[in-house]
């Protein structure tokens, strides 16, 4: 398939290893050379204030909590209600490192990615384990033990002095090969990492859903008996799911935690389970494409409400707190608006744009 | 032994409001399949009505509180009508993300009234004198509570296994085709269980609200407090959502009781209910007296 798949008809692939193709063209993976160098270089090139430099890391955090949801509730198609809680096993494992060896411990400051790869392990942990149930009982129960292990970890941080009660436990300033890194160069150094970290999770799980593993996470949502005719074991796939995805939100809780240098139990809440759902609902369930689209959707909408809010306050009583009401609003009318019409969320809309375009000026 | 009654006393009280709560919750499940998830606002709404009718109205206490009852009602019906009617058919885990969404939704509303940040508490209607019996007492409005929900429980179980209304709903939770077949309306028998639902959550709303003050954040945690509830009591079992719901309200008060201040626990009745809903998950997932559902292809 070397002739140019926009001005093709159809499909024409000769063989199954063509369709599993990442790339199908030359063009498709310069442009997407391009894109990636473009998102490395700009930074160089425009300077962005610190606060929206940090809504930039946290957008780019989020996708990698959603390809993890994603990977749970999109493809194998079970429902997370706690996926805040996993990214904040995440966040905890590695609060819990400072707590006991101190805040600016070698472990911490220059062996990070060890701690990285740490945190997503015992996320999985974590995973795996509330996904046990997935053993015996359908989505439905998988989703109240996700929404059980919510409330025990909101329990556990707010209540046990190890972790300090829910209050926010510091974490120090890490290392770099050229030494400390500084106030002013950690937002734009954190782009940098979690940038190259969204880069591969997103290509390795590109390629993990053309294996073995992937496609039979799509064939146990689809109809998990036949699946299991095929020869695949539904309960555990659906456990591997979890602990996949309890991976991700453990890698992601720990650049949470680096990237504000300390966690508090606020950021792991079940509201922000549900926004995180709202993202992986509004990016489009079960496609890779909308995890990246979900978080910048909601984060984007987060900013407009927040200005909405700050308007308002010229000429509304102070005694409304709009700020508290407007966000759960506005995701719930989100969540439900994209479930009623567009259900296959705005990856979607990207699809129709290129047949649109493919078919022009002829229609269907 | 006193201290051992008193629990019991004040763990039947609890139990008895997870019990109403758990029965709406279970309504919806038995007859639609839909896991409310937000329940515990329904419960909110009731409570702030009744309040809203009392205090600021002037309306009489049990006027106003059949008429939250009433208000509810038709609150759930249209919610039913206008977000989960157009959803029948779909596949249920987008059913239940769109609960999700409408409890954020009814979240969103409740912080706009004042109900979201002031907290309320209800004038004392009874004696403020408690009962006292060999020294286990137990408040005029807790007693009140307890003795209208177990009436309100009662009629809700006769309802269901009497009337016509009830015999339909129960014939659509066993089989949908079967009961189209015979002339029952589908639709209609999801939105009459999403109306009673929110009957009864209004219902536990009001004496909730007598007994404990109406703050927003107890009230919405009792819609999350049902799971471990109804998952005890198994999915689709009214008689279950009574019984679990007592027996949860006992652990609850001797967990607090008895574990609290030892070994430095803390708090621990807010955990133990979904330390257990894990446990009965992973070994008897269909709890006390729900149905085995045998698949067969």
């Amino acid at each position: 398939m070397s002739s140019n798949r926009w001005f093709a008809t159809g499909n024409f692939f000769s063989s199954y290893k063509a369709e599993q193709r990442i790339f199908f063209t030359h063009l498709d993976r310069t442009v997407f050379a391009v894109f990636l160098l473009a998102l490395f270089v700009w930074p160089l090139c425009v300077e962005l204030s610190n606060k929206y430099m940090l809504v930039l890391d946290n957008i780019l955090i989020a996708m990698i909590a959603i390809i993890g949801l994603n990977l749970v509730t999109g493809f194998a198609g079970l429902i997370s209600i706690g996926h805040a809680a996993f990214v904040g096993v995440g966040a905890y494992t590695l609060a819990f490192v400072a707590r006991q060896l101190g805040d600016s411990h070698i472990l911490i400051t220059h062996a990070w990615p060890l701690m990285l790869v740490l945190c997503g392990l015992v996320g999985a942990l974590f995973g795996a384990f509330v996904g046990l149930p997935a053993l015996r009982l359908k989505h439905l129960y998988l989703a109240i033990a996700t929404l059980s292990f919510q409330m025990i970890f909101q329990w556990t941080i707010n209540f046990l002095p190890l972790f300090n009660q829910g209050q926010t436990i510091p974490i120090g300033r890490i290392y770099w090969f050229t030494g400390m890194v500084s106030r002013q160069n950690h937002y734009i150094f954190w782009y940098y990492v979690i940038l190259t970290l969204v880069v591969l999770m997103g290509l390795a799980v590109r390629n993990l859903l053309r294996t073995r593993f992937g496609r039979s996470l799509v064939a146990v949502r689809d109809n998990d008996r036949a699946a299991d005719a095929m020869g695949m074991h539904p309960g555990l796939t659906k456990v591997f799911a979890f602990a996949l995805a309890g991976f991700f939100a453990g890698v992601a809780g720990a650049l949470h935690a680096y990237l504000y240098r300390g966690a508090g139990i606020e950021s792991f809440t079940l509201h922000q389970s549900i926004t995180y759902l709202a993202m992986a609902i509004v990016g489009g369930l079960g496609t890779l494409t909308g995890s990246f689209w979900g978080p910048a959707a909601i984060r984007f909408l987060d900013l407009q409400v927040e200005n909405m809010v700050e308007w308002s306050a010229h000429f509304l009583p102070a005694t409304l707190n709009l700020a508290t009401a407007l966000k759960p609003l506005t995701f719930g009318l989100v969540i439900v608006l994209f479930l009623m019409f567009e259900p296959r969320g705005i990856a979607n809309w990207w699809r129709i744009c290129r047949t649109y375009l493919k078919l022009w000026p002829y229609r269907y | 032994m006193t201290y051992f009654f008193q629990l019991v006393v004040s763990g039947i009280v609890v139990g008895s409001i997870y019990a109403l709560a758990g029965l709406g919750f279970v309504l919806i499940y038995k007859s639609s399949r839909v896991l409310n998830i937000a329940h515990g606002q329904i419960i909110a709404a009731g409570a702030f009505i009744t309040y809203a009718l009392t205090v600021w109205l002037k309306v009489p206490l049990y006027l106003a509180f059949f008429l939250s009852m009433g208000l509810t009602f038709f609150l759930a019906m249209s919610v039913e009508r206008v977000f989960l009617r157009r959803l029948i058919g779909e596949p249920i885990i987008s059913v239940i993300m769109v609960t999700i969404g409408l409890m954020s939704i009814l979240d969103g509303l409740i912080y706009l009234t004042p109900f979201g940040t002031v907290n309320y508490s209800f004038p004392e209607f009874f004696p403020k004198t408690p009962v006292d019996f060999h020294g286990v007492s137990i408040s005029w409005t807790q007693l009140v509570g307890v003795t209208i929900t177990f009436l309100l429980i009662a009629l809700f179980s006769w309802f269901f296994k009497r009337s016509t209304v009830g015999i339909s709903m129960r014939a659509v939770s066993d089989d949908q085709l079967a009961s189209m077949s015979v002339g029952i309306s589908v639709p209609r028998v999801f939105g009459l269980a999403w109306a009673l639902a929110g009957m009864s959550a209004a219902a536990a709303g009001g004496i909730i609200g007598n007994i404990t003050g109406l703050n927003f954040e107890t009230l919405h945690a009792f819609g999350i407090i049902v799971f471990p509830v109804v998952i005890l009591g198994g999915l689709d079992s009214i008689i279950g959502a009574v019984v679990a719901g007592i027996i949860m309200g006992l652990i609850q008060q001797f967990a607090a009781g008895y574990l609290d201040g030892h070994w430095g626990l803390n708090g621990t009745k807010d955990v133990l209910p979904y330390v257990i809903l894990l446990i009965i998950l992973l070994f008897k997932p269909h709890g006390l007296f729900g149905t085995h559902e045998i698949e067969r292809v």
